[in-house]
């Protein structure tokens, strides 16, 4: 297995360990004046939103500052989280829908997936990874296919083809692993319209990979 | 009524589509699993459509994880600096309770005060023409800093209110100190400019004032990270705090400020409210009035300090956000 791979793989672990700490013990340690506390938790928390926001907004630079942004809002209205759902899912929240409204004002977002870069690609080469890809009946390694340059660029050629709501959905299930209930409180929705979105999203993406196959 | 079978077969569809996410993502009780593994068996088209989804799945899935940089955890300390900590705010809002019950018997107090030093200013002027202040020492003022602070201003109009304090900004001849920054939610503009210029700025400022959701003023003492905060602070109270010539006074009516507006948001009484913030109340009148002065045989010496005072330099960051 590559080093790309490991380092993939590593992170994941990293993240889900980091889940064990108690969040409920640090949060109490700032209310009564330990600020390391908070620290702890903007680091435990970091990557996972920051991989979140940028796979929703698609800007490194964008994505580091809705990161910041949604800490700084989770820390200055942290007396009124009364612990109803997780701090996890409360801070996801945060980090969505700050993110969500931003793409709403900068509709820009929806066509930055067709840059300059991506649009120069060899086609016929980009087809025929796709193909492959979609005629291999096979599971594949997630972590193998990280390697893939090309089926990267179509993964997220794939998702900025969607709209907000519907690449919100499809993020925080794919790729942070969400259930659909947890999904259902970050989003504030029914857990039918996670159901239904989810499914649109994923048809609507079926329809962008035959698209690019043609 | 006319049945409508693509509309049916559509909605067939979306039901099989949910049936199978439901099944790749393991949201499914046990007897709708056994029921899509029963379709799956049963017709090779919904077998292919579920490959086709658990496809779109993993190829979401296989993108890279992406940290996040090291500049988040700084940026967020620095968003963060100067502000307390929740069991400090706990402390200062104690604190400041008993401040707003020492201000209530103050302002009373104060009130009578100033209904006694309007009836000796009067007897005074009747039978001593008042004589121009002793001049205060030179070298105390110029040696006094000028005015440091920051304002953060909230409003859902921001690119409205970015271009009118910019046209104010150039109205004023002021865009020669200042330091524009840009980023996606925010603008900084960072002022550094005399005190008249800061004055003059504010007068327009005042115009779009009732267009902000919030205003905080954050004025810098002289120990490095400490500040005192105003909310709803008012054009009128910064250009006061701005004419201060110390800064031990320009914190203490901070202070004082930020007591008042508090009050104000919190007073039952409506009226004592709108003349507070009209500023020509009585309670807001202790912070113009003139010491009174004692007369003496000395001759009157002209006051020269002002153009002085007008070249101080002050500092202020101001920052516009939604």
């Amino acid at each position: 297995m590559t080093e790309a791979a490991n380092s993939y793989i590593r992170v994941r672990q990293v993240s889900n360990m980091h889940v064990s700490i108690n969040d409920a013990v640090l949060i109490e340690q700032y209310r009564n004046g330990d600020s390391a506390s908070m620290e702890q938790l903007v680091l435990k928390y970091q990557n996972r939103i920051y991989n979140v926001i940028l796979k929703i907004c698609a800007d490194p630079d964008d994505a580091a500052e809705l990161t910041q942004e949604t800490f700084v809002k989770v820390i200055e209205n942290l007396d009124k989280f009364e612990g109803r759902s997780g701090f996890y899912t409360w801070t996801f929240r945060i980090a969505v829908n700050l993110t969500l409204n931003y793409c709403q004002r900068n509709s820009r977002l929806a066509f930055r997936s067709l840059d300059a870069e991506q649009q120069q690609q060899d086609d016929s080469k980009v087809q025929q990874v796709l193909k492959d890809f979609l005629s291999d009946d096979s599971s594949p390694d997630p972590a193998a296919e990280v390697q893939n340059k090309e089926l990267y660029r179509i993964a997220a050629r794939t998702l900025m083809g969607l709209d907000e709501a519907h690449r919100a959905v499809i993020v925080l299930r794919d790729i942070e692993g969400m259930s659909y209930a947890r999904i259902a409180e970050v989003l504030n929705i029914e857990l039918g319209t996670v159901r239904s979105r989810l499914s649109r999203a994923r048809s609507k993406m079926r329809d962008i990979l035959e698209d690019i196959l043609r | 009524m006319k049945e409508n079978p693509e509309m049916d077969t559509n909605a067939y569809n979306e039901r099989i589509d949910e049936l199978l996410n439901g099944y790749i993502d393991d949201e499914l009780t046990g007897e709708k699993q056994a029921e899509v593994e029963r379709l799956i068996d049963q017709d090779a088209k919904i077998a292919q459509r579920l490959r086709q989804l658990r496809k779109c799945k993993i190829l979401v899935g296989s993108m890279p994880f992406a940290e996040a940089p090291a500049s988040v955890l700084e940026g967020v300390k620095a968003s963060l600096a100067g502000r307390s900590l929740p069991s400090e705010e706990q402390a200062a809002y104690e604190e400041q309770a008993g401040k707003k019950h020492v201000l209530l018997r103050k302002v009373l107090a104060a009130a009578a005060m100033i209904a006694l030093a309007a009836v000796l200013s009067a007897v005074i002027h009747r039978f001593v023409p008042l004589q121009t202040a002793p001049e205060e020492p030179v070298a105390r003022m110029v040696a006094a800093s000028g005015f440091s602070g920051r304002l953060e201003l909230k409003t859902s109009a921001l690119n409205a209110v970015d271009a009118f304090i910019k046209s104010a900004i150039d109205d004023n001849g002021l865009s020669v100190s200042i330091n524009p920054e840009r980023r996606q939610s925010r603008r900084i503009y960072s002022l550094d400019c005399t005190r008249e210029g800061l004055n003059l700025l504010l007068g327009d400022l005042d115009n779009i004032w009732t267009e902000l959701d919030s205003a905080t003023l954050f004025v810098y003492t002289e120990n490095f990270g400490t500040q005192t905060v105003v909310e709803a602070v008012t054009t009128k109270q910064i250009a006061e705090i701005n004419n201060q010539d110390s800064s031990e006074r320009r914190i203490e009516l901070a202070k004082d400020f930020a007591v008042l507006n508090n009050l104000a948001e919190n007073l039952p009484d409506k009226e004592i409210r709108v003349a507070i913030e009209a500023g020509d109340s009585i309670l807001t009148q202790q912070w113009r009035i003139l010491k009174p002065v004692l007369t003496s045989d000395q001759k009157a010496v002209k006051k020269p300090a002002e153009p002085i005072q007008e070249k101080q330099k002050v500092r202020l960051t101001i920052i516009l956000d939604w």
